[in-house]
């Protein structure tokens, strides 16, 4: 979705269609009004991302609102490209991480209506008890040298397990991407076949997190630093 | 994050950890999940078969201080309530008993999910036979 083209410029009223900065009297327009962070580096809603290109797009545009340039403008226009770059900097670090990226366009997809939590297979559930289990035993007696190694054969197995989620995720991405290329002319299918693809990125993102939290344990056993994902961590 | 002195109280000294053997007479398990946390809850309740009244109750949560407390509050809960009387338990009083802030409302669903599988699980397993021994009895 891109801007309307009767969006107006908020300083002299001329219609701005979509672009960052008027055409006319040439002020910094908000990019809060874009809808979503695909938007925001004019990108479709696809998962297949070439990094460098999004960091190319960031780049320029984190140069262009940049707030060093703006000091001698407005108190407005201070604001605007304020919000702007920290709205641009938000999008980048979303959809430069792939996790985070289909977290964001799940939630974007669904809006407002959450989505049922997909329930977890209960047979990953039952696993993810006996690690835990093995675990708390492991950590009541002393760690010695043949109980690490096999908290750490068992960390290296379960980290190979989300390895093939994430594999897996990416092939769902690949499907995703392909629907979005082949909707335009056929839009009317589109919500039916995009459901299941949601709910199949949601199910492999909850293993993938249950398969994390058991990982990070172990890592946190072992005194190690565990791997923690902004979107996943205890409190 | 602050938690309530009643979240601390059961995180340190939860009740009825533990489990019981999942086939026993009268047991029904319940194992839930919270995806987006990873924290994973089982729940068994142990019915006596001859009053129909839970007489055990026990947990095991792997997850955060309120998801452990939630649970252990549950399992307070449910000894010597009916398998019914056990349904009627919400999340929102387990939230209000130990002042859950809203970021952790989640754990309180995820107990009730976890008594509610537990519930449906006896059901599953040992409804029947008491409601055959109870035909057979009138």
């Amino acid at each position: 979705m891109t801007r309307s083209s009767r969006d107006l410029c908020w300083n002299c009223q001329s219609e701005v269609g979509g672009e960052y900065f008027c055409p006319q009297c040439v002020k910094v327009q908000p990019a809060s009004v874009w809808s979503d962070y695909f938007d925001v580096f004019g990108l479709p809603r696809k998962l297949g991302l070439d990094l460098e290109d999004l960091q190319r797009r960031f780049y320029d545009w984190s140069r262009k609102f940049h707030p060093d340039l703006f000091q001698r403008a407005t108190p407005e226009e201070q604001a605007i490209s304020l919000e702007n770059s920290a709205l641009v900097n938000t999008a980048y670090r979303t959809l430069r991480d792939p996790i985070a990226r289909v977290e964001y366009l799940i939630g974007l997809e669904e809006g407002a209506v959450k989505g049922i939590p997909p329930k977890a297979p209960l047979d990953l559930l039952e696993e993810m008890l006996e690690v835990q289990e093995a675990l708390e035993a492991a950590k009541a007696s002393a760690l010695d040298a043949e109980t690490r190694k096999r908290l750490m054969d068992e960390r290296a197995r379960l980290a190979e397990r989300r390895r093939a989620e994430e594999e897996r995720l990416l092939d769902v991405g690949r499907e995703w991407d392909a629907l979005v290329d082949g909707s335009r002319a056929a839009s009317r299918d589109r919500d039916d076949l995009r459901r299941p693809l949601l709910d199949r990125m949601k199910g492999i993102l909850a293993a993938r997190a249950y398969l994390t939290t058991v990982i990070n344990d172990l890592s946190d056993a072992l005194g190690e630093d565990s791997q923690t994902h902004a979107s996943h961590r205890r409190h | 994050m602050a938690y309530s002195d009643k979240v601390i109280d059961h995180y340190n000294n939860p009740r009825n950890v533990g489990s019981f053997p999942k086939e026993a007479p009268g047991v029904g398990t319940g194992l839930v999940g919270a995806p987006e946390c990873g924290d994973v809850m089982k729940l068994q309740i142990k019915v006596n078969v001859d009053t129909g009244l839970i007489e055990d109750a026990r947990f095991k949560t792997f997850g955060c201080g309120s998801a452990i407390a939630s649970s252990s509050l549950a399992t307070e809960w449910l000894k010597g309530k009916s398998v019914d009387e056990a349904a009627k338990i919400k999340n929102t009083d387990i939230v209000n008993e130990l002042k859950l802030p809203p970021v952790k409302i989640h754990c309180s669903v995820l107990a009730e999910d976890a008594i509610k599988a537990a519930l449906a699980d006896y059901r599953d397993k040992w409804g029947k036979k008491e409601a055959a021994a109870g035909a057979a009895a009138s």
